[in-house]
């Protein structure tokens, strides 16, 4: 089971991996935990027989030999330490089991961040970043249940009814013939509660999610809603909607709900069974095997233990959904696991020549699902240099900056870099994290000093604003910038170009959709670093960076060709 | 203490509203309960009492027991038991989904007066996931939190009182341990467990920050090698999300046990008792096992609630998010109206908008005029202030400072009515409804009839396109119009303007992503509808004057600031 986590860590699992099988790989894990919570569990069941027999037991002695309460005091003392025990055996079976759920879900994240890492910035940013967090964290979390409840609470299930069986056998064998004539049925049962559970869960789940999706179309389109003056007519329709679905889901949860039904049903008929065959058994009106021999004891606990008997079953169908719901989030984790990792997981190898930086040579570049996209390509990097791409959007200087970058692994060709080199970043639209000036700032050097940073915040130009802010560095700015114009998030992205120092530095279009002034400050930024004798590698169609430039590649009809100025 | 009883107010209002279905849907639950435990009692009296008389029968003493009665009654119980359970399941589901639509009603009610500064704060997607989230939390609130206790409290009261008919000691140590009890598993537990689980829901959303940072910025944290550093944040994060979750996972299953050990004890407590009282001969025995079997029964009450309760700080989570919704500051009432004229002047002075989270004004000092029935292009880049300016023109934000007067009124000041009647504007973003184009259409005119429709259609050449889909204005746009392709749904939002008869009309971005030569031909139609209207394009840069027919005044927005040009 190693192989098959590492695999998928490692390689990306071409070997696809199914719901069920991953939540297996989890639970073995996590093995020693859960069957230890399922054992407890299956103790404090045992105590629960111990405590009805006892209690069975006093009651006959009380009530037909006529003994004092004083005089049984010992097994009243039992009594009290049973039901302490059983509390003992709970507190066991529940720590242990969160604990297991809780180390589980640790793990399941990990393996789908270090997914995430391995699939890289040009799979992440096509992707939807706030259904991504959505599976990193509730979805993982809906794993709980399952890990926690239902996955101990199966394992007492199989266990539990037939230490029952055997007391009520010690007991009355007519009992436990009753009950285990019922026995095959409990697997029938389950399959019933198991069936009506998941096609419940599964019409529940597709009505809800369709009902939460027109909710959330008209709250998304209000703008739309105001603007037409339509906003009471739609507030109208949110409510036929769901009141729409309430009808039909009704319809559905009327069979669905049968299945529990059948064994509620069971459980009481066992109670009523059992009452009769004892009741008229210790009258003297069955005169047939083991019913003569029938005293208040034996049928008292034989009473007591049918409902026992089905009671592990019934907790289990409680927790049916929590399996639903592990199996539907499981699935949209899996299907991340399963896509195909974009960045190499190798190391690259060193430079053929020793001034290049980076070396590349006849490589393709193909996306999965896409196909062949960018080459074949030879292009280096030396250090020093001042190289601009240019070419129409879409022509591919976007792929080969995420080549260069370690973004995506070639599909074919050889991809050679300087060992431990790091780059500085900059594209069209920085990204700002959210969190303080500081955080975003310390994205580029985790380990850099507050000095340090003003004073890359002065050199990008973003000084002004600096002292402005009340906060200084420690100041807040939203998600995606809010709070800063694109200009200032620019300023803020190109202080990271300075304080990271790296030798080489990618920009992706750093001067489109920029006002005026920010792009004089880009400019002149970026003949700063280059005097600075910092290699940069500029993806750009602006003519005044593409004459600073040392060399100019340029895209045409998919192949790179050097301009000669 | 208060002020979470005030908060959580306004929803338990909502929920009164349906006392009657909660109070029988309550009833039944409690009927499920009572039944199980009157089968079990019953049972127990009727094995004790045929024991007796068997023993007495096998002694030759005269004895006689009425198996009927008792036996009717077991099997009475056995049923009521379940179908009381099937029934209450489906009653209280239906419940909830009747709740679930007065909730969305609600919030949706509240959603419809939010100005366009709230709105666009509140755009993001996870925002929406997590407004259904807190919905549906308030939903199961219901169920897990008003209904048990107060079913359990009647069940203590009435079988204390069941069993005091015959042993009021027994009764009343009874009465007092659940009372107790059911104090401890709902008021101590919710305020025990409060603080965690309030704050496991700002855990989760502090660990979805991070992973959304992580993600967005996945190019950044992989160049500078930072990736390692910003993991070690999440770990840290989830970290102490676990210990916190440990901590109250704990806390739960301590009060499970207590409930367990308590219950426990207490049948052990009755059984000691009753006994004194069987050998005083207050009681017979299979009363005393009746009472015994009940007490061994009761513990089915108890068992749900603390772990509903000690999630309470949770739903309060929840509670407070969606009051912060009621409480940003709506459109405002006003009940200004336009007069019913073709083109109004626009008059803009001094206008500045600063947004709350703002270092700088996304408007600083506009002023322009533009005289009725004028058409007008303002360029920008994107980010220069462009739909700040629409939002303010079409009164769904009020300025900082300045003044704007459409028609000698100020937008922000009239009646909701009057303003969709009197301004039209085409987003930058097109929102499409998850319908089919036709209803998509009728929007903008509900009783606009199929005729209609197809000479918008026509006007912004989709006719041809729309007439060879097999299902025609039947066919479904999908969820954000993603069936259609950019242009096509900017398209559909054109044709949906044009349904309408406004005095102003600002068009964001009118022919983006649509070709030339259609660009053309919508112009051209476009220019006939918009014939005495005032009229406002906002665009990137102009690309062609034709797209622009009538245009008379040019501004350029840059940061905020409005520079005048000259049309050529």
């Amino acid at each position: 089971m190693r192989d098959i986590i590492d695999s998928m860590a490692n390689q990306g699992a071409s070997d696809t991996l199914t719901p069920r099988r991953w939540l297996q790989t989890l639970a073995k894990q996590e093995r020693k935990r859960l069957l230890g919570a399922a054992f407890c569990g299956v103790l404090a069941g045992g105590q629960t027989v111990v405590i009805v027999v006892s209690i069975a037991w006093l009651i006959e002695q009380l009530v037909v030999h006529g003994r004092l309460a004083m005089a049984l005091w010992p097994v009243f003392a039992l009594l009290v330490g049973s039901v302490v025990m059983r509390a003992v055996f709970q507190w066991g079976h529940e720590t242990l089991s969160l604990e297991a759920s809780l180390r589980i879900r640790q793990l399941a994240r990990t393996q789908l961040m270090d997914k995430l890492s391995a699939l890289g910035p040009v799979w992440l940013t096509s992707q939807h970043s706030g259904s991504l967090a959505n599976q990193t964290v509730e979805h993982i979390d809906a794993l709980e249940g399952y890990f926690a409840r239902f996955y101990p609470q199966l394992r007492i299930t199989l266990c539990l009814p037939l230490l029952i069986l055997a007391v009520a056998g010690w007991l009355d064998y007519l009992v436990a013939l009753f009950l285990l004539l019922s026995a095959p049925l409990i697997p029938l049962f389950m399959a019933l509660v198991g069936m009506g559970a998941e096609r419940l869960n599964r019409d529940q789940f597709v009505a809800v999610s369709r009902l939460s999706a027109h909710f959330i179309d008209r709250v998304r389109g209000m703008t739309t809603l105001q603007l037409f003056g339509r906003t009471s007519a739609a507030q109208q329709d949110v409510w036929y909607a769901t009141d729409g679905y309430r009808r039909l889901s009704m319809r559905t949860l009327r069979l669905a709900f049968l299945s529990s039904a059948v064994l509620e049903f069971f459980a009481s008929v066992a109670i009523a069974v059992v009452a009769m065959y004892v009741g008229f058994g210790l009258l003297g009106y069955i005169e047939y095997g083991p019913s003569t021999s029938l005293t208040l004891f034996s049928g008292l606990a034989v009473l007591l233990l049918a409902p026992e008997f089905f009671q592990p079953l019934r907790t289990l169908s409680q927790h049916y959904h929590d399996r639903a719901a592990a199996l539907g989030a499981a699935e949209s984790v899996v299907n991340i696991l399963n896509e195909p990792s974009l960045v190499s997981s190798h190391t690259p190898m060193a430079p053929n020549s020793p001034t290049a930086i980076i070396e590349i040579d006849a490589v393709c570049v193909a996306y999965p699902g896409r196909g062949h996209v960018l080459g074949p390509i030879a292009f280096s990097v030396k250090q020093g240099d001042v190289i601009a791409i240019s070419g129409e959007s879409g022509s591919g200087k976007s792929t080969l900056l995420a080549l260069l970058a370690g973004f995506i692994a070639p599909s074919s060709g050889d991809y050679r870099r300087v060992a431990d080199s790091h780059y500085a970043w900059l594209d069209q639209q920085p990204c700002l994290l959210h969190g303080s000036l500081l955080d975003n700032l310390r994205l580029a050097a985790p380990q850099a000093s507050r000095e340090e940073m003003s004073a890359a915040l002065q050199r990008s130009g973003f000084g002004p604003l600096l002292a402005k802010l009340p906060s200084g560095l420690d100041s807040l700015i939203g998600e995606r910038g809010v709070g800063l114009s694109g200009g200032q998030a620019q300023r803020l992205a190109l202080a990271r170009v300075y304080l990271s120092k790296a030798d080489l530095v990618l920009l992706d279009e750093p001067t489109a959709s920029l006002d005026q002034e920010t792009e004089r400050v880009v400019m002149s930024a970026l003949l700063e670093l280059a005097q600075e004798g910092r290699t940069l590698v500029i993806a750009t169609h602006h003519p005044e960076v593409i004459a600073a430039a040392q060399r100019h590649f340029a895209f045409e009809h998919g192949q790179l060709v050097e301009v000669v100025a | 203490m208060i002020h979470i009883l005030r908060d959580f107010r306004p929803w338990l209002q909502l929920l009164v509203r349906r006392r009657r279905r909660f109070l029988f849907g309550a009833l039944l639950v409690w009927t499920t309960l009572i039944a199980g435990l009157a089968l079990l009692g019953l049972s127990g009296w009727f094995i004790t009492a045929s024991a007796l008389t068997g023993i007495a029968l096998g002694l030759g003493m005269p004895a006689r027991l009425d198996v009927y009665v008792p036996g009717g009654g077991i099997r009475f119980f056995a049923l009521l038991r379940t179908t009381a359970r099937y029934i209450e399941r489906l009653y209280n589901h239906n419940t909830v989904l009747t709740l679930l639509a007065d909730l969305r009603y609600r919030v949706f009610g509240h959603l419809t007066r939010l100005d366009d500064a709230s709105l666009h704060r509140q755009r993001a997607s996870d925002w929406l996931s997590r407004l259904t989230a807190d919905i549906d939390t308030l939903d199961n609130f219901y169920l897990r939190v008003l209904v048990p206790p107060v079913v359990t409290l009647l069940s203590v009261v009435v079988v204390s009182l069941f069993v005091a008919l015959w042993l009021p000691s027994v009764a009343l140590l009874m009465a007092i341990t659940l009372g107790l009890l059911w104090v401890i598993v709902t008021l101590v537990t919710a305020t025990w467990g409060f603080s965690q689980s309030h704050q496991q829901v700002a855990d989760q959303e502090s660990l979805r920050r991070l992973v959304v940072d992580q993600v967005q910025a996945s190019a950044e944290l992989m160049s500078y090698r930072s990736a390692q550093w910003h993991r070690s944040l999440i770990t840290t994060q989830e970290q102490q999300a676990h210990s916190n979750q440990r901590r109250l996972g704990r806390k739960t299953a301590l009060v499970n046990c207590l409930v367990s050990t308590v219950t426990g004890l207490l049948v052990v407590a009755v059984l000691w008792l009753a006994s004194l009282g069987f050998t005083e001969q207050l009681v017979t025995a299979p009363i005393l096992v009746m009472a015994v079997l009940i007490a061994l029964g009761i513990n089915e009450a108890f068992i749900a609630l603390p772990s509903s309760f000690i999630k309470l700080g949770a739903s309060y989570a929840a509670v407070r998010r969606l009051n912060e919704l009621t409480s940003v500051s709506p459109l405002h009432e006003k009940q200004a109206s336009l007069p019913e004229a073709a083109g109004l002047a626009v008059n803009v002075t001094e206008l500045s908008l600063l947004y709350s989270k703002s270092l700088q004004p996304a408007l600083d000092f506009v002023s322009f005029q533009l005289p009725a029935g004028k058409r007008a292009v303002i360029t920008g880049s994107s980010g220069a202030g462009k739909s700040s300016l629409a939002s303010v023109l079409t009164g769904r934000l009020e300025p900082t400072q300045g003044d704007v007067l459409v028609g000698g009124e100020r937008p922000w000041q009239l009646a909701a009515e009057s303003r969709a009647n009197h301004f039209a504007m085409l987003t930058q973003s097109v929102d499409l409804f998850d319908d089919s184009l036709a209803e998509n259409l009728r929007i903008a005119n509900p009783s606009a009839d199929e005729s209609l429709l197809w000479e918008v259609l026509t006007a912004v050449a989709l006719a041809d396109w729309v007439k060879q889909l097999p299902k025609g204005l039947d066919t479904a746009v999908g969820e954000k119009g993603q069936q259609l392709s950019g242009g096509q749904a900017r398209r559909v939002a054109l044709a949906r303007l044009m349904l309408r008869n406004p005095s102003v009309v600002i068009l964001d971005e009118p022919f983006a992503a649509i070709d030339a030569a259609t660009a053309q031909h919508i112009a051209a139609s476009l220019d006939q509808w918009l014939a005495n209207r005032t009229v406002i394009y906002f665009v990137h840069q102009i690309s062609s004057l034709n797209l622009l027919p009538g245009v008379e005044f040019h501004w350029h927005l840059v940061d905020g600031k409005l520079h005048q040009y000259l049309i050529e």
